[in-house]
C-alpha cells in the first residue's frame, strides 16, 4: 500500500465528510442566514465531488484543451490518452451559475421575511404561528 | 504525481476544517469569513484537478460574490444567531 | 474544546475511515481510474479533428465546444432558468421607485470610504474589466467563455458600490436598472438570432458546422477570418452570454443595496 493508494480514498472521504457537516448545518442551523451558508457549502462540495470522479490518475495528465490548432493524428492520440474527462466540467459550469442565481433569490426572500416577521431566528418564527 | 495528490489532500483537509468552523460559530460575520476561506481551499483543489474553466468561475462567484451578498444580508437582518447575548 | 467538539471530531474521523475502507475495497464503482469513459473519448477525439470532419466543432477547447455545440440545448435552458430567477428577484422589489440624489444638500456630504480605498478601487476595476473581456473573447480557444467572464465582471460594480456609494453608480457611470435590463435583453436576442439562423437555409437548430445528414445545407458558420480563429457559432454565443450574465448580476446587486429606510417607508412598517 503505497502513499498514493492511501491518499486517493482519503480525498474522496474528505469530500463526503464536508457533505455530512454541511447537511448537519442545514438541518440544525439556528437562523436562516446560517442555513444559507450551509446550503452554499453543500452545493460547492457536490460540484467538487463530480470533478473528482472525472479525474484521471496517471503519470501525465493534461487539461482538456488541445495545445495546437492543427493537430496531427499522433497528437490527437496523445491528447485522448492523457486528457481529463471534460463531461463533468461542462455540467459543473452550468451548476455553478444556477446555484448562484438560486442563492441570490433566497437572499431576497430572507430579507423580505425579516421585514415581515421582525426576526430571522427559526425558533421565534415557529412560535409566531397561531 | 505524489506531489499533486498530497497537495490535493492538504487542500481538502483545510476545506473540511474551515467548513466545520463556519457551521459552528455563532457570530455570522465570522461564519462568512470562514466560508470564504473554504472556497479558496476548494479553488486550489479545482486547479489541481486540471479544471481551469471552473477555477475562473468559482473564484469570482464563491470568494467574491457570496461573501458580499452575505454581508449585505447580515447588515439588514441580525448579526448573532441563537439567544440574545 | 468542549465535549461536543470532541464527539463531533471522533464521529468525523470514523466517517472518514469508513469511507476510505469502502473506496479501497472497490465499493464505489466510479472511483477515478486511469482510463476515461467512452463518451469522453468521443468528445476529445472529435472536437478538433481535421481528418474526419463529420462531427468536428473547429475549437480546440473541449469544454466550450461541449457547452455550445454538443450539449447546446442544455445551455439554452440553463440561460432561461437564470433569466427567470432574475425576473423573480426584480419582481419582489417592484414597489420601489427610488429617486436618489433628490436633495441637493446631501451632495455636500462625503460618502464612501477613504481616499486610498477609492483610488485603488478605480485601478482594480480597470483590471477587472480587461480580464473579463479577454476571458470572454478567447472562450473558444483558451479556458474561459461567457459564464466565467460574466461572473468576473459582476464583481466590478459591487466593489464600486461598497467603496463609493450607490449614487455614484447611477449618476457618474450612468448604470441604472433600466440600462441593465436593456443590455441583458440585447444579449438574449443575440443568442436567439444565432441559434435560429440556420433554420432559414434548411439546417438544424443550433447547428455549427455542416452535417452530412442534412443535404440541403452544405455550409456552416465561418471557422477562420483571415489568420484569426473564429469557431463558428461559439464566438458569438460566448459574447452574448457574457452580456447576459454580467448585467443580470449587476441588476441584482443594484436592487439588494437599496437602503432599508426606503423599504420601510414604502411598506408602511
Amino acid at each position: 500500500m503505497s502513499v498514493e493508494q492511501i491518499l486517493q480514498p482519503y480525498c474522496y472521504a474528505a469530500l463526503v465528510t464536508i457533505i455530512a457537516i454541511s447537511l448537519y448545518g442545514i438541518v440544525r442551523g439556528a437562523s436562516l442566514t446560517k442555513k444559507l451558508i450551509a446550503l452554499t457549502i453543500f452545493g460547492d462540495t457536490a460540484n467538487a465531488l463530480m470533478i473528482y470522479v472525472g479525474y484521471r490518475f496517471g503519470e501525465e495528465v493534461f487539461a482538456p484543451v488541445m495545445p495546437t490548432f492543427e493537430p496531427s493524428p499522433s497528437e490527437i492520440a496523445w491528447f485522448v490518452s492523457t486528457a481529463v474527462d471534460p463531461v463533468p466540467q461542462c455540467l459543473v459550469i452550468t451548476a455553478i451559475v444556477i446555484n448562484m442565481a438560486i442563492t441570490m433569490f433566497l437572499a431576497f426572500l430572507i430579507i423580505q421575511a425579516y421585514r415581515l416577521y421582525g426576526t430571522v431566528s427559526v425558533k421565534k418564527i415557529a412560535k409566531l404561528r397561531g | 504525481m505524489i506531489l499533486a495528490i498530497s497537495m490535493m489532500a492538504f487542500a481538502l483537509t483545510l476545506a473540511a476544517l474551515f467548513s466545520y468552523l463556519a457551521i459552528k460559530s455563532k457570530d455570522l460575520v465570522k461564519a462568512t469569513v470562514f466560508s470564504a476561506g473554504q472556497s479558496a481551499a476548494f479553488a486550489l483543489a479545482f486547479f489541481l484537478l486540471m479544471a481551469p474553466d471552473i477555477v475562473l468561475a468559482y473564484v469570482a462567484v464563491a470568494v467574491g460574490i457570496y461573501t458580499v451578498v452575505l454581508l449585505y444580508i447580515i447588515s439588514k437582518t441580525e448579526r448573532y444567531e441563537g439567544d440574545e447575548q | 474544546m468542549s465535549g461536543r467538539d470532541v464527539v463531533i471530531g471522533i464521529a468525523a474521523a470514523l466517517l472518514l475511515l469508513t469511507i476510505m475502507v469502502v473506496v479501497l475495497s472497490g465499493g464505489t464503482a466510479c472511483t477515478p481510474s486511469t482510463e476515461i469513459r467512452r463518451l469522453a473519448e468521443f468528445y476529445l477525439k472529435h472536437c478538433i479533428n481535421l481528418y474526419n470532419k463529420t462531427w468536428w466543432t473547429s475549437s480546440p477547447a473541449a469544454v466550450t465546444s461541449m457547452l455550445w455545440d454538443y450539449r447546446g440545448i442544455d445551455t439554452y435552458y440553463e440561460t432561461s432558468v437564470f433569466f427567470l430567477a432574475i425576473i423573480g428577484g426584480v419582481a419582489l422589489f417592484r414597489v420601489v421607485e427610488v429617486k436618489l440624489g433628490a436633495g441637493g444638500r446631501e451632495e455636500k456630504k462625503e460618502l464612501g470610504l477613504s481616499l486610498i480605498v477609492k483610488t485603488s478601487t478605480r485601478i482594480v476595476f480597470l483590471l477587472i474589466l480587461i480580464v473579463a473581456v479577454s476571458v470572454a473573447l478567447h472562450g473558444h480557444v483558451n479556458p474561459g467563455g461567457g459564464f466565467q467572464a460574466g461572473s468576473v465582471l459582476a464583481v466590478g460594480p459591487l466593489l464600486f458600490m461598497a467603496a463609493f456609494s450607490r449614487r455614484f453608480l447611477e449618476d457618474r457611470l450612468k448604470l441604472d436598472r433600466a440600462k441593465c435590463v436593456a443590455l441583458l435583453t440585447i444579449g438574449l436576442i443575440l443568442i436567439v438570432l444565432v441559434i435560429a439562423s440556420p433554420l432559414v437555409v434548411g439546417g438544424a437548430l443550433m447547428q455549427n458546422q455542416p452535417k452530412y445528414w442534412l443535404p440541403k445545407s452544405p455550409w456552416g458558420y465561418l471557422t477562420h477570418v483571415g489568420p484569426l480563429e473564429l469557431s463558428g457559432t461559439l464566438f458569438f454565443l460566448d459574447v452574448a452570454e457574457f452580456l447576459v450574465v454580467s448585467f443580470g448580476f449587476t441588476l441584482l446587486f443594484i436592487i439588494v443595496s437599496i437602503p432599508e429606510k426606503e423599504f420601510r417607508r414604502l411598506l408602511g412598517l
